[in-house]
Parts: structure tokens; sequence; C-alpha cells
């Protein structure tokens, strides 16, 4: 409940198993940062409850969750205070009490999967904006929560960054990691195919698989979603005869194959 | 109808309500003074921030209460000391409840003060609760990296708050940047007189009012000093 008595979510009932990709998408003011908060504990549901792993978000602080938890939040420079990039990503380690050798270990990991490694002794304050965001995931990524939220994280970000994002996503997904995304941006979301919860006001309007909910026109223009470019390609190609492509999917590994 | 009143005739209210806490001299005075000061609040329909205000204030008011009581043995002067304090607080803050940052720019203005000094003033007023949702924020993302913040001694609680002034400081600065940028490509400072969008005329309404508080102020003066013998400083 918000302090003027809007109800900032409203009837919302999810289920997000292990190892699950799920893709939070909605407009502006959609309650998409706000339900994600609610997962982290730094939000308190007035009705209802959010359990984590069967820990109920109201009889656990949030520093608590955040083992299980980790969030990136939409703003790098929300976070980033350290006098070195190391220093950074070892702030939650320590907070976590991981022993030193452990420590070092997991910081080149983070450094090295973000190609950070060079700013290693440089002020996190000085990095570029994509880079301060690549920064703030590998810090999450570093103490290996169960759970990894990144809200917006393509903001900022270049083509190739939004792929290798893509790809560590995939990879957290395939080593059992539960991934939530908040996000606008449905083409860096189209190709991971992960299952899209859309947002309205509050409410949740629709839930399911990327590949079918992506093709409900109705739905994304009443949440205010675009629908991504090769769904379009698809749909306009289906109206000619001998269409090329069964699914959205196929036209995907079309794509993917001529690109290779 | 209080917030419609022209901003200079909110400020002369305040400036006379502020002044007439000084003057008071007992507590009973006091008591009068405050309770008019809930009166104009309820009017301006802004009791329950006043309120708040009030509650946020008895904090340093207690602080104020007992240095004086330590000091002076006295409880009725200690006693008026931390409730002056209260109702200082509430004539200031009943100006700025009821008065917007654009109104405050323009009452600067008629005061002749120097354009860049009413525009650093009115951009802090404006930026306040731009940098408390920033600590929120900040603190929000600091707790999601396990940093406790209302855990361990005073001590350790000041040192967790280093993770949370770091980036708020550093944001402001960078936004402080980014806005003077902003205001130099929108042509700021450009002509030495700029024109203004606004400009206030006082009504019948605000004359009759503002002349009403110069007049309650002259009685209040003059009740304290010569109709009431009762004094305690």
């Amino acid at each position: 409940m918000h302090q003027n008595g809007v109800k900032a979510l409203d009837g919302v009932s999810l289920k997000i198993g292990s190892a699950e990709t799920v893709a939070i998408v909605g407009e502006n003011g959609a309650g998409k940062t706000t339900l994600v908060k609610h997962v982290t504990g730094l939000l308190k549901p007035t009705t209802g409850d959010v359990t984590v792993d069967g820990q109920n978000t109201r009889k656990t602080s949030t520093a608590q969750l955040s083992r299980k938890v980790g969030v990136a939040f939409q703003n790098p420079d929300h976070q980033l205070f350290s006098e070195s990039v190391e220093e950074e990503m070892s702030f939650a380690l320590r907070n976590f009490g991981f022993a030193p050798e452990l420590v070092e270990q997991r910081v080149r990991w983070g450094l090295e999967l973000f190609g950070l490694e060079e700013y290693r002794k440089s002020s996190p304050l000085v990095l570029s904006g994509g880079e301060k965001k690549r920064l703030t995931l590998a810090c999450i990524l570093a103490w290996d929560p169960e759970v990894v939220i990144l809200d917006e994280p393509t903001v900022g970000q270049d083509s190739i960054q939004k792929e290798r994002l893509a790809g560590t996503i995939r990879m957290l997904t395939s080593s059992g990691k539960t991934v939530v995304v908040v996000s606008h941006d449905i083409e860096f979301l189209w190709p991971i195919q992960p299952r899209v919860v859309v947002m309205k006001a509050g409410r949740v309007l629709g839930d399911g698989p990327a590949a079918i909910l992506m093709q409900d026109k109705g739905l994304l223009d009443s949440a205010r979603v675009a629908q991504p470019q090769l769904v379009e390609f698809f749909e306009r190609l289906g109206e000619r005869p001998h269409a090329p492509f069964a699914d959205p999917l196929d036209a995907r590994r079309w794509v993917e194959e001529t690109r290779r | 109808m209080y917030h419609r009143l022209d901003p200079r005739v909110k400020l002369l209210i305040s400036v006379l309500m502020f002044a007439t806490t000084l003057l008071v001299r007992s507590l009973y005075e006091l008591a009068g003074v405050l309770a008019f000061m809930v009166v104009v609040a309820a009017v301006a329909m802004v009791l329950r921030r006043v309120a708040r205000t009030m509650m946020f204030t008895a904090t340093f008011s207690v602080f104020i209460f007992v240095l004086n009581f330590i000091f002076t043995r006295n409880l009725e002067t200690s006693l008026l000391y931390a409730a002056r304090f209260v109702a200082i607080v509430v004539s200031t803050s009943l100006f700025f409840i009821t008065t917007s940052p654009d109104e405050l720019e323009q009452v600067m203005k008629t005061f002749r003060l120097p354009r860049d000094v009413v525009f650093a003033f009115v951009t802090a007023v404006r930026f306040i609760p731009v940098m408390f949702l920033d600590t929120i924020q900040i603190m929000d993302a600091q707790k999601s990296r396990g940093l406790e913040l209302e855990k361990g001694n005073v001590l350790k609680r000041v040192r967790n708050m280093i993770p949370v002034l770091i980036p708020l400081v550093v944001n402001s600065v960078v936004r402080s940047g980014e806005l003077a940028e902003a205001m130099e490509s929108r042509a700021y400072g450009a002509v030495p007189k700029p024109t203004s969008l606004v400009e206030y005329r006082a009504r019948t309404a605000d004359r009759v009012v503002a002349v009403s508080a110069v007049v309650l102020f002259a009685l209040a003066a003059y009740s304290f000093y010569f109709v009431f013998p009762a004094r305690i400083l």
C-alpha cells in the first residue's frame, strides 16, 4: 500500500521456481520494482505473504535475505562508494563473513566475467555508466546468491555488453540460479526466452512463456509493452501465403543460423 | 484558503509569530501564542504536518529543557525555553509547509536578493525530497548487500552509514554539476535582469490579512509588557 492510499501491488500471486528465468515487464509505475523489493524484504506486504526459500520476508531482515537474494538496482550510483573496484566487490562478501582467500577468488572471478580486470585498483566512481552497471552486477554475483534480481540491467549497455549479459543470465539459469529480470528492453529479453510476467497498475495481467505471451498483441498493448521485432516480423510474414516459419521461435532459430 | 494568500503575507505572518515567541515572558503567554499557531495551522489545513513537526522538535526541546534545568535550576524558565524552541520551529515551518519553492523564489526576488543566491537557495529547498528519496534508495541498495544499518553500538552504526553517505554526497555533487550545465544550456545568466513568469500583486484579502496580523502582533506585544504583570524573565 502506497502512502497516499493507492495500492502499489494488488492481488499479485506468483510462484517462482528454482532455476527459472522470469522477466517482469510493464510500463513505468506498473509496480515492477515494488514487486522485486518485496522479494528482497525491503518492502513488507500490508496483506498477504512473500516467502523466499521457505522464509517469510516479514520475519527476516533484508540483510539476512540478501545472502539468498542478490539485487542489482537500476541506478549503480546508488551503491558505489568504495575507494577501489576490488573493495567495492568485496564489500558484501565481507559483510557475509567470507574468508579472505575466498573473497580474493570471488573478486577475481567477477572482474573477469564482466571484463573489469583493468579497473581493479581504480575508483568505481570514475567508471563509465555501462561499466558501473556491470560492476554492480559483478558485486551481486560475487557472493553467489540463489536468486538474482536484475532491475533494468541493460540501461547504458552497448549491444555487445547486452549479448554478454544475456549469456550470463543463461549461464546462471543453467547453474541452477533463479533469475528475475525487470526490464523495458523486450529485444534483450526475447532471445533469453524467459517466463514473462506482464504488469499494469500493480496487477499481473499475464504470466507465461515469452514465445506465447509476446504474440498476444492485445495484452502487450494494454500493458504498453512493445512486441519484439522478430514476433512482429513473423506475424507479418504469416499474413502472406506460404509463410516460411511455423512460429516466432522458428524465425528466431532461422535468424541465429543465418548469423552463423 | 491560507495557501492562496500572497506568499509575502504568509512570510509576514510567520515572521510576526516568530517575533512574538521571542517577546513572551511567561508560559501562559507562550501557550497562547502556540494556540494561535495551531489555529493558523488548522485554517491552512496543515495541522497533521505541523503536529509531526512538533513531535520531531519535541526531542530537541527535551534536550534544551534538561540543559537549562541543569544550569538555571529553574523549572519554569527551562520549560519556557524548551516550549519556545517548539514555537519558533512551528512558526517558520508554517511558512515553508504552505509555500511552494516557486512562491519562495518570488518572495526572495521581491527583496531584491541576488539572482544566483535566490536560485541556489530555492534549488536546495526543491532538492530536499529528491535527496530524501536518494537516501532511501541507497539504503535499500546497501541493505541488499548485507549491510545491517540497525545493528551494533553507536560507533558501528555511524561507521555503517559511510556506504550510504558517500553515494549520497557523490550523487548530489554530480547532480549539481549536471544541473549547472543544463541551466547554462538554457541561457541561465544570459541577461542581467530576466523577466518573470509570475508577478505577485497583493489583493484586498492579502492586505486585510496582513494588516490584521500586524494589529494582532501589536496587541500581543502591548499585552505582554503592559497588561499582564506575571513575568519570569
